[in-house]
């Protein structure tokens, strides 16, 4: 083939990807702002809201995908049903973290903000156009970098996907060239890796760096939280306004700077979920919601055991879960060892986290799926390959929201570092009292995501054959572990037994709930009682 | 005797190349309590962190006791505008901070800073966080902290400025208390505030700085015992003359 037009073809195909991926980031924000706004502004609403979507947002659902794209296209066929289940599966892994970012930035406002609105008498529209909207755009933006990035992966991941079934063929798609190109000639595929490079670098250059500068989330030197809090001045209050105001017709004027005000609101919010936590518990039956969750899950699991007869998988089912779930938390602890060291390192030693994290972000948007092909073959004869491809695989997936939650969560880094160098705390001391203690929030919620996008490369992870996941006809498998939730998926889902694959899928949410629940959440609130 | 002295000392930022301070000179006595107060951005804070050893100054050099400061030392504790606690840390162990420098064993530290608790009026909460604490008790903790390693110099960065006034009231008396009473290490106080009343009631000696490049624009001097009567003829006269300065 000839370079030129091989060039031309993957340039055509990663458009086509990126135009899903905007199509898709568009959307999330709009649906972000509506929903965020909405549970931050009415109570009872958000104690139904914020639950949900922190389950969903822990849940692989690329492990729905079959079943999304087989509602879509019974009621929209041919290339444009496929098109649209990918474009809603990208969503669905945009949206809940915008949805947060939006929530939070609301709820933190400072009540002044609102005092005002009611003083002169804002409309609903109002209050939402010029308020707070302008609160959530840097939080917006800050979620769509990671957006974009959990997007890529799921993207990709759908478009390989997609291959193994001509039914449901998305046609161009970068996904869709890298393992066509993958399973015939290697020098190819690395072109292909290349353009997807270049596109990615470009998005990141010259859209989402340019973007995060106007609406900068302000330096770490001048986090000033309390003193902002006791500046409630007539003075401030007027200025406060003002700044809306501007930002407003900025906005509107699509021309929009810095907002100071924008910039204080989005500095308070630093342990993500802290304030739905608090309402929560103070929410009477809410409380138990949870619990009705878990209850619900459980009669769905022994009705679906009963019904299709399933009481034979079940066994196989746990197995496999069990498999999954040492590799899943294996790739964890390593993910560990390394970033909470080198995160420590960036941010109180070097100081210069800000230089790093579009480096950071392109890699950490670099799917780690797409890598499959280059993997299996350097682990190919190795004894424990599929083993080591699933955990590499892993730690890949994983590792960068766990280096992204600490990098953004670290609290008032210039204050712990002046009282470091005030009484000369060194060394080990200095690790355990100070370093740990300040990066722990984003531990925390870096790592709920970390494990939720390990889950979801088990489907491609622990499964994978030269025609992509779901291989048919004469293509080869090239990795496949002994047991594991990814493979059992895969496997149910080639052999069309929906009951098993349902059946999978209840008990791996189950799972996955019940860790949240009982690890995370604990942890959590912890931490959250000590820190706020 | 010259307790802490600032020699010429300039300084710009790094990044912004702007000038922050032109050749800013004086000099602290043991026993002396002085305020640095100025337009605001006229880079007071970063002054006393100079002092602190904190900042390195870009010309001028600051000495302590006779040495010069190369780095932050155990004889002169800080205390910060927004505490800077460690809301992780426990309050005991938040001032066991303060002893970091120091090579006492874990009995003795434990010892100290239950002692400082004690006499802060915090007896009883040093297992508890610093979440659990108002504005006052966290700047006492944060006070107890900066002369837990019993420092002869007291730093303290607009100290009084995140507490509302009545709090601010009764801390600054206790201070005023504790170092007339000699009940405590420190002999010096250096405070940076933006407050002329604050400045008038509890300093020897004002350090009037003037607008970014800042210099020394006048020092005033209050030879008046302390406490000091807010009401009194001669400290609306000392207000005033100082606000002139300011504000022109």
């Amino acid at each position: 083939m000839d370079l030129l037009a091989l060039i031309l073809q993957l340039v055509i195909d990663t458009s086509v990807s990126w135009l899903r991926m905007f199509i898709a980031l568009f959307l999330s924000i709009i649906i972000g702002l509506a929903i965020g706004i909405y549970a931050a502004t009415s109570e009872s609403a958000s104690k139904i809201i914020i639950p949900v979507v922190d389950v969903l947002q822990t849940l692989p659902i690329l492990a729905f995908f079959p079943f999304v794209i087989f509602v879509v296209v019974s009621a929209l066929p041919g290339s444009l049903g496929v098109n649209a289940a990918v474009i809603f599966l990208i969503i669905t892994s945009m949206l809940w973290n915008i949805i947060f970012g939006v929530y939070e930035a609301v709820k933190t406002l400072p009540n002044e903000m609102l005092e005002i609105a009611s003083l002169y008498r804002f409309s609903t529209l109002d209050r939402i156009r010029k308020i707070f909207i302008p609160a959530s755009i840097p939080r917006v933006i800050e979620q769509s970098r990671l957006s974009w990035a959990i997007g890529l992966f799921y993207l990709v991941t759908s478009e390989i996907f997609s291959v193994g079934n001509t039914q449901y063929q998305v046609g161009y798609g970068i996904g869709v060239a890298l393992v066509t190109l993958g399973s015939t000639n290697i020098y190819y595929y690395l072109v292909g890796v290349l353009v997807f490079l270049a596109f990615l670098i470009v998005t990141i250059l010259f859209f989402f760096n340019p973007l995060e500068k106007r609406f900068k989330i302000g330096e770490p030197k001048d986090v000033d939280i309390i003193g902002y809090k006791r500046a409630a001045s007539v003075v401030s209050m007027v200025r406060k306004v003002s700044y809306v105001d501007r930002a407003t017709s900025l906005l509107v004027n699509s021309g929009a700077t810095i907002t100071k005000s924008s910039i204080k609101i989005a500095k308070r919010v630093r342990l993500p979920y802290a304030t739905a936590k608090k309402k929560r518990k103070s929410g009477g039956i809410y409380r138990y919601a949870p619990y009705l969750v878990a209850a619900f899950a459980c009669i769905l699991l022994v009705y679906s055991v009963i019904e299709f007869n399933l009481a034979q998988y079940e066994g196989e089912v746990i197995m496999a879960l069990f498999a999954t779930l040492a590799r899943v938390w294996a790739a964890y602890a390593v993910i560990l060892l390394i970033a909470i060291p080198l995160c420590i390192y960036l941010i109180f030693v070097s100081r210069s986290k800000v230089r790093y994290t579009t480096t950071f972000m392109i890699l950490a948007s670099i799917p780690a799926t797409i890598l499959m092909p280059v993997i299996v073959i350097a682990f190919k004869g190795l004894p424990y390959g599929p083993n080591l491809v699933a955990f590499l695989i892993f730690f890949l997936s994983g590792i960068w929201y766990v280096i992204f939650g600490i990098l953004s969560n670290a609290s008032a880094i210039s204050n712990i570092l002046e009282v470091r160098d005030v009484y000369g705390v060194r060394g080990r001391k200095a690790w355990r009292e100070f370093y740990i203690g300040a990066i722990l929030p984003g531990l925390i919620t870096g790592s709920i995501t970390a494990v939720a996008a390990e889950w979801n490369a088990s489907i491609v992870a622990e499964y994978f054959t030269s025609s992509g996941i779901s291989g048919t006809g004469s293509s080869t498998v090239l990795t496949s572990v002994g047991v594991g939730m990814g493979k059992l998926l895969d496997l149910s889902l080639n052999a069309n037994n929906v009951g098993l694959l349902m059946l999978a899928i209840v008990n791996m949410v189950a799972m996955i709930y019940l860790i949240n629940f009982f690890v995370w959440k604990r942890l959590y609130r912890k931490v959250a009682a000590v820190y706020k | 005797m010259k307790m802490v002295s600032i020699e010429h000392v300039s300084f710009s930022f790094e990044d912004s190349g702007i000038e922050v301070m032109d050749d800013v000179s004086f000099y602290v006595n043991e026993g002396e309590f002085v305020s640095i107060i100025g337009p605001s951005g006229c880079g007071k804070s970063t002054l006393l962190r100079i002092i602190a050893g904190l900042i390195p100054p870009k010309k001028g050099s600051v000495h302590y006791s006779g040495k010069k400061v190369d780095g932050p030392s155990h004889g002169m504790g800080f205390v910060f505008q927004d505490f800077a606690l460690m809301p992780w840390l426990t309050n005991l162990e938040n001032i066991k901070v303060g002893l970091s420098l120091t090579d006492m064993g874990e009995d003795k530290k434990n010892e100290i800073a239950v002692g400082l608790l004690n006499k802060f009026g915090l007896g009883g909460l040093g297992k508890q966080y610093p979440n659990s604490l108002s504005g006052g008790m966290k700047q006492r903790v944060g006070i107890a902290r900066a002369i837990a390693a019993a420092p002869d110099v007291l730093l303290m960065d607009e100290p009084f400025s995140a507490l509302d006034e009545l709090t601010a009231e009764t801390l600054r008396s206790d201070i005023v208390f504790m170092l007339e009473s000699k009940d405590i290490s420190v002999k010096s106080v250096i405070m940076v505030t933006h407050n002329v009343e604050e400045a008038v009631e509890l300093s020897d000696r004002v350090i009037v700085l003037s607008k970014k490049p800042s210099c020394v624009k006048r020092i005033e001097v209050i030879k008046h015992k302390r406490p000091r009567d807010r009401k009194a003829g001669w400290f609306g006269k000392v207000e005033d003359d100082i606000y002139a300065d300011l504000t022109d």
